[in-house]
């Protein structure tokens, strides 16, 4: 991994609410090239929430995301267009389509955005599914997948346009721990070989300290980031309550059943 | 993956004199700049022939994937079919990663790829779907069938506020477009009557033909075919979302029979609803017509008393009878089209297209039917 580079994703003072409800409250951090940064929390908190504001699926009611010198936030036409080709998504589902074969998927937005030969976007498109090991697959639709194969070819096609990040979804949600494994190494190759920069929202502390180089924890009650560091060294807040229940995996008091006397 | 100021990758290529060619690579390369070196090096290399290739990659900024898979296309010979490849200058992430990922041509890695069925295989598969479909409308017939036993000895068992929720929204919601188009078909039967019949100095014929339209074939068939559209496929896409999200998995896993507890309801609603929107769509077709001839200068009595002279309470019996038929056949049908959903985000809109189709085939062959009926018994 590759963290420690200059800073290439930097959200100031975030905020978001959906009516009366606050969802997130002045959010404030970095992502440093190729850096793996892991957003962690309980369910609720605003993880994929976070996620969707800084890839501009929705406009903050305050605050900006810059990637790359730009802010997503204020950029409009086809200044927004060329930024959101810095970077690939991959949704929770995979969200693959399932009208298209698997390099189908991969191809389209080659085909919608380079000026690459028919004969060179189908190359690329079996490429990068070889790179996620689905070179078997590339003729499959969607549907005959397994859920880690669509994630897989999910990355794949985030990746076609050669992006310089990659935001991924809980890409672990659902998958057996084998599965989840290959995932994580995967994503460790990608940020080896092609110096990717990752933003991953996921819960799965096996992949959290298996590829995570920092961390940022959201907190439910605060609607705030409430720890920021590597996984071992949040591990070692034993202090503060809500984390040492994430990472220990406790109970909040009152959810389990106690004895009668 | 810094930014760069590096020109765009481009190629230099010249032949040495053992038949090789020397290749060297130099500039920028990413998805964006690929397109170019790409054509390029397919057309200075395929004409030369060479039976070898020497690449100097060491002045090439590789950014990404899209380059790595150019530089294996060349290394497989993809640009110079025949000749060895030797590529150097690559740092040695960038080979362990070619290595690593791209041991084999892709344009080889063909297997998995579906040939196109000949005519026989897609002749012999839609006679498979439709046996297979066939079977499965058997079988749903059966089961709601004895489904529609059940709920007849136990009338409670049925969700009665379910049935009402379906009959509002299939029916009551379908009302202003139920009026506009039955009350304009009035008008158009009525014109387009007006002018041959004018020749034999019969139009007052308008109202009959009118009447018997409206009350024998185009109010219940109207209805019928307006409802398919509207709700069969709301409920094929219903019960088809249902599936995909695995909430009928869920009911069966409860021990409900998902017959019994969705179909049941909307088969209920579309057999009690439809009557009523037919005897609706009769009363807004006869309107049409009646406007028609009020603008001809018939008065209302007159159209009333050449319809009442005609129309028999026989023929609103025939009409209701059919419109019973064809509110079970277009639930029905929807329901078992929403069962029948596939995986997929197309499963749902196909499932609804199904279930429109088939049920506006299978309520006019069910017309014919009672036409054919009609006429023999009539004898």
């Amino acid at each position: 991994m590759n963290a420690g580079g200059d800073v290439i994703i930097s959200v100031k003072h975030l905020a978001v609410a959906y009516g009366e409800r606050q969802i997130l409250r002045d959010i404030n951090f970095e992502v440093h090239r190729g850096e793996v940064l892991v957003i962690i929390g309980r369910s609720g908190c605003g993880k994929s929430t976070l996620l969707k504001h800084m890839i501009w699926l929705f406009r903050p009611q305050q605050g900006e995301v810059w990637i790359e010198g730009e802010n997503i936030v204020s950029a409009e036409g086809d200044a927004r267009t060329q930024l959101l080709r810095h970077f690939g998504v991959v949704f929770q589902s995979g969200a693959l389509f399932g009208s298209l074969t698997v390099a189908e998927n991969v191809g389209l937005p080659l085909g919608e955005f380079t000026n690459l030969p028919e004969a060179a976007r189908n190359y690329v498109a079996l490429s990068l599914l070889k790179v996620v090991g689905l070179a078997e697959a590339a003729h499959r639709m969607p549907a005959e997948l397994s859920g880690g194969m669509q994630k897989r070819a999910a990355i794949a096609r985030a990746m076609a346009l050669d992006p310089h990040i990659l935001f991924l979804d809980e890409p672990s949600a659902g998958l057996d721990p084998v599965t989840s494994a290959g995932l994580d190494a995967l994503i460790q190759e990608l940020s080896r070989y092609f110096g990717i920069t990752f933003v991953i929202v996921t819960h799965e502390l096996y992949s959290i300290n298996a590829i995570a180089d920092r961390v940022i924890m959201l907190d439910e009650q605060t609607r705030s980031i409430i720890a920021e560091g590597s996984p071992a060294e949040l591990r070692r807040q034993t202090d503060n309550p809500a984390i040492r229940r994430f990472f220990n995996r406790e109970p909040l008091p009152g959810q389990t059943i106690q004895p009668s006397r | 993956m810094t930014e760069t100021t590096q020109p765009p990758a481009q190629a230099e290529a010249h032949r040495l004199a053992d038949g090789r060619v020397s290749v060297r690579l130099y500039g920028s390369l990413d998805i964006n700049t690929m397109g170019g070196l790409w054509r390029e090096l397919d057309v200075r290399l395929r004409p030369m022939q060479a039976l070898g290739l020497d690449v100097d990659a060491s002045d090439l900024d590789i950014r990404g994937g899209g380059g790595l898979a150019l530089l294996h296309c060349l290394k497989a010979g993809g640009f110079s079919p025949g000749a060895v490849v030797n590529l150097h200058g690559l740092n040695p992430e960038l080979e362990e990663i070619l290595r690593l990922h791209a041991g084999q041509d892709p344009e080889e890695d063909q297997t998995g790829q579906r040939r196109p069925p000949s005519v026989l295989e897609e002749i012999g598969t839609a006679a498979r779907g439709l046996a297979l479909d066939f079977r499965e409308q058997i079988a749903f017939v059966g089961s709601m069938a004895r489904a529609m036993a059940a709920a007849l000895f136990h009338p409670q068992r049925l969700r009665w506020t379910e049935v009402k929720r379906l009959c509002i929204a299939a029916g009551a919601n379908a009302l202003p477009i139920v009026t506009l188009l039955s009350f304009l078909i009035g008008l158009i039967i009525g014109f387009e009557g007006s002018k041959p019949l004018a020749q034999f100095g019969a139009q007052i014929y308008i109202a009959d033909m009118v009447g018997f339209a409206a009350v024998r074939e185009l109010g219940p068939m109207m209805t019928a075919i307006m409802l398919a559209g509207r709700s069969g496929a709301a409920f094929a896409a219903e019960i088809g979302t249902m599936k995909i999200d695995e909430e009928l998995a869920a009911l069966t896993a409860m021990g409900l029979d998902p017959m019994q507890f969705l179909a049941l309801q909307r088969v209920a609603a579309g057999i009690f609803l439809t009557p009523v929107l037919t005897v609706y769509t009769m009363f807004t077709g006869i309107l049409g017509g009646t406007l028609v001839m009020l603008s001809l200068g018939f008065s209302l009595p007159v159209i009333y008393h050449e319809m009442t002279t005609r129309l028999c309470v026989g023929d609103i019996g025939i009409g209701l009878g059919k419109s019973v038929v064809f509110g079970l056949i277009f639930s029905a049908v929807g329901c078992l089209r929403g069962f029948q959903t596939g995986q997929g985000p197309i499963a749902v809109g196909l499932s609804a297209t199904r279930a429109v189709v088939s049920s506006i085939f299978l309520i006019i062959f069910a017309d014919t039917v009672f036409a054919a009926a009609e006429f023999l018994f009539s004898k």
